[in-house]
């Protein structure tokens, strides 16, 4: 058994500490021990089910879910990010997935059980050797990406005449610059006790 | 008038404050107001990528055009949607741009119009200590003007008593009475000065040779000033001018330049286009500096106290102003001045 536990290293915490969570009517990720002491997250499938999620979706922008997870003994972070768009074009998701090690994978899904179903595998967070870990786990929806943000600020600062007034034009670029950024839809936060033996 | 250049101020940075609002109002308001808050625009585009769906299906053969165009029209969506979520943000930091620039320009005219009030504050300030100051002097030197001859007089007096009591004789009381005579001359001369400032009348003008002037006025007063030497430069000009107020000018400043320890006074015709004047310079000690602005304000002297009250340059002056010209200091120094006396160029 305690082989087995060895070679499978998966097992599933809940760690939900009374007062370690902040929110508690809102909806938590399940967490998976992985190999390594690699921790990964499954996210909560109400969150893509939600309304403000599933109008973005359709937008046909990059809906962004960043994830970042912070040790709050030693304040370190990692991140992950999960990133879907919808392509109008062939009516299909465009789903990509960066983990906290850089690791990237991406799909194209066809349909909608099968994006709930790819939504509900868990994302690796982060790596650690303690055997506990004090964790505060923030979730950001955003909805557009980085990408999407720049071709805007580029387009707009292009456009309706900005381009050809070259006085004013710094200040403008600079205006529309730090202002244009994705804000959350919806954000969330969890502090939590992983025990990982 | 600094009331009225204040407003000006102000007004003028106002102006420039709304003129660079009305700019960056152009440059960003203008964009997202055209393009992005547009519904229509947004429906607009739906439908356009909608029919491009529809080709797509209609005629599989220019699939790859009408992907190309779907992909355009969807990148212009994107973009505008991510303007009009950036909506709400991009106008608070205009706002707060406009409130900033604003803010700017208040503070900068307050700055402005404040360091203004302090520098005319302190300048009036510096202008009365100097009125008085050279108000003080000049009542230092009218009691000793008074002072001197009075004493003298009423001491010669009390002698010319004693005299009398003692009886002396008639010569020795016609010199007691002589003496008396000198100091009231003294004070009478000292009134004929103030006469003279007060009552400088207009100039008869008349067509004059200004080299023969000096000419003659180098020949008459060539012993005037003990020990100072009158050089006439030689060259001849034609002016409109009062012959016995120039001379007086010139008298005034041949004074002043003898009373500097000049041991020569040349004077030189200069002509400047239509203009003609006569630069006197002199070897002597020169102006001493914190004179040389002043130099022609009335009771303005470098004199000891009982030697003159500085009228001399004032008087000069104003009859050269009522000759359409004008009398300045062209130069000073330890090794002398010069002072130019110029006239004016109508024609009599």
């Amino acid at each position: 058994m305690v082989t087995l536990r060895a070679v499978l290293r998966i097992a599933v915490f809940v760690a939900f500490a009374a007062a370690a969570v902040a929110h508690g009517q809102q909806p938590s990720p399940v967490f998976v021990v992985q190999p390594g002491g690699v921790v990964a997250a499954v996210m909560p499938p109400s969150i893509l089910a939600s309304s403000g999620i599933q109008k973005r979706l359709g937008s046909g922008l990059t809906t962004t879910f960043l994830l970042t997870a912070r040790n709050r003994f030693t304040g370190t972070a990692t991140g992950a990010r999960v990133e879907i768009r919808y392509d109008l074009w062939d009516e299909v998701w465009l789903v990509r997935r960066i983990e906290f090690d850089r690791k990237s994978d991406q799909q194209r899904i066809v349909s909608r059980d099968a994006l709930e179903k790819w939504w509900r595998t868990p994302i690796r967070i982060v790596s650690t050797n303690a055997a506990r870990l004090p964790l505060q786990l923030d979730l950001d929806v955003l909805p557009f990406s980085a990408a999407e943000r720049e071709d805007a600020r580029q387009w707009m600062s292009k456009s309706g005449g900005v381009g050809t007034a070259s006085g004013g034009r710094g200040i403008v670029d600079a205006l529309i610059g730090t202002t244009i950024a994705a804000k959350p839809i919806l954000s969330y936060r969890w502090n939590l006790e992983l025990s990982l033996k | 008038m600094t009331r009225l250049r204040s407003l000006l101020l102000v007004l003028v940075t106002l102006a420039a404050a709304t003129v660079t609002f009305w700019f960056l109002l152009h440059q960003i308001s203008g964009v997202w107001l055209d393009v992005a808050l547009r519904p229509e625009v947004r429906v607009a585009l739906e439908r356009s990528m909608d029919d491009q769906r529809k080709l797509r299906d209609l005629d599989p053969a220019r699939r790859a055009a009408y992907r190309k165009r779907f992909d355009e029209t969807q990148r212009l969506l994107n973009r505008i949607e991510v303007i009009r979520m950036s909506r709400e943000a991009l106008l608070r930091r205009f706002e707060l741009a406009l409130l900033l620039v604003f803010a700017l320009a208040a503070a900068g005219t307050a700055v402005v119009l404040w360091l203004r009030y302090r520098r005319a504050r302190d300048r009036e300030r510096q202008e009365y200590l100097q009125r008085m100051t050279s108000l003080q002097e000049t009542a230092r030197r009218h009691a000793h003007e008074i002072k001197g001859p009075l004493t003298a007089a009423r001491l010669e007096l009390e002698r010319y008593a004693d005299l009398v009591r003692a009886g002396a004789t008639d010569d020795e009381r016609a010199r007691a009475e002589e003496s008396v005579s000198e100091e009231l001359e003294r004070l009478a001369r000292y009134t004929r000065e103030f006469s003279s400032f007060a009552g400088v009348g207009k100039p008869a003008m008349r067509r004059e040779s200004l080299g023969q002037m000096i000419e003659e006025f180098c020949a008459t007063f060539t012993n005037a000033w003990p020990g100072v030497e009158l050089r006439d430069g030689g060259v001849d000009a034609i002016v409109c001018a009062d012959r016995d107020m120039v001379r007086q000018v010139l008298v005034n400043l041949c004074s002043n330049s003898a009373g500097a320890g000049a041991k020569t006074i040349a004077f030189a015709i200069v002509k400047s286009g239509a203009r003609v004047a006569v630069d006197v310079r002199d070897d002597g000690g020169g102006v001493p500096e914190p004179l040389r602005a002043r130099i022609f304000d009335p009771y303005v002297t470098s004199r000891r106290i009982g030697e003159g009250m500085g009228l001399g340059l004032a008087i000069s002056r104003k009859v050269m102003l009522d000759h359409g010209g004008d009398l300045q200091l062209a130069a000073t120094s330890s090794a002398g001045t010069t002072m130019r006396v110029l006239f004016g160029d109508d024609q009599c």
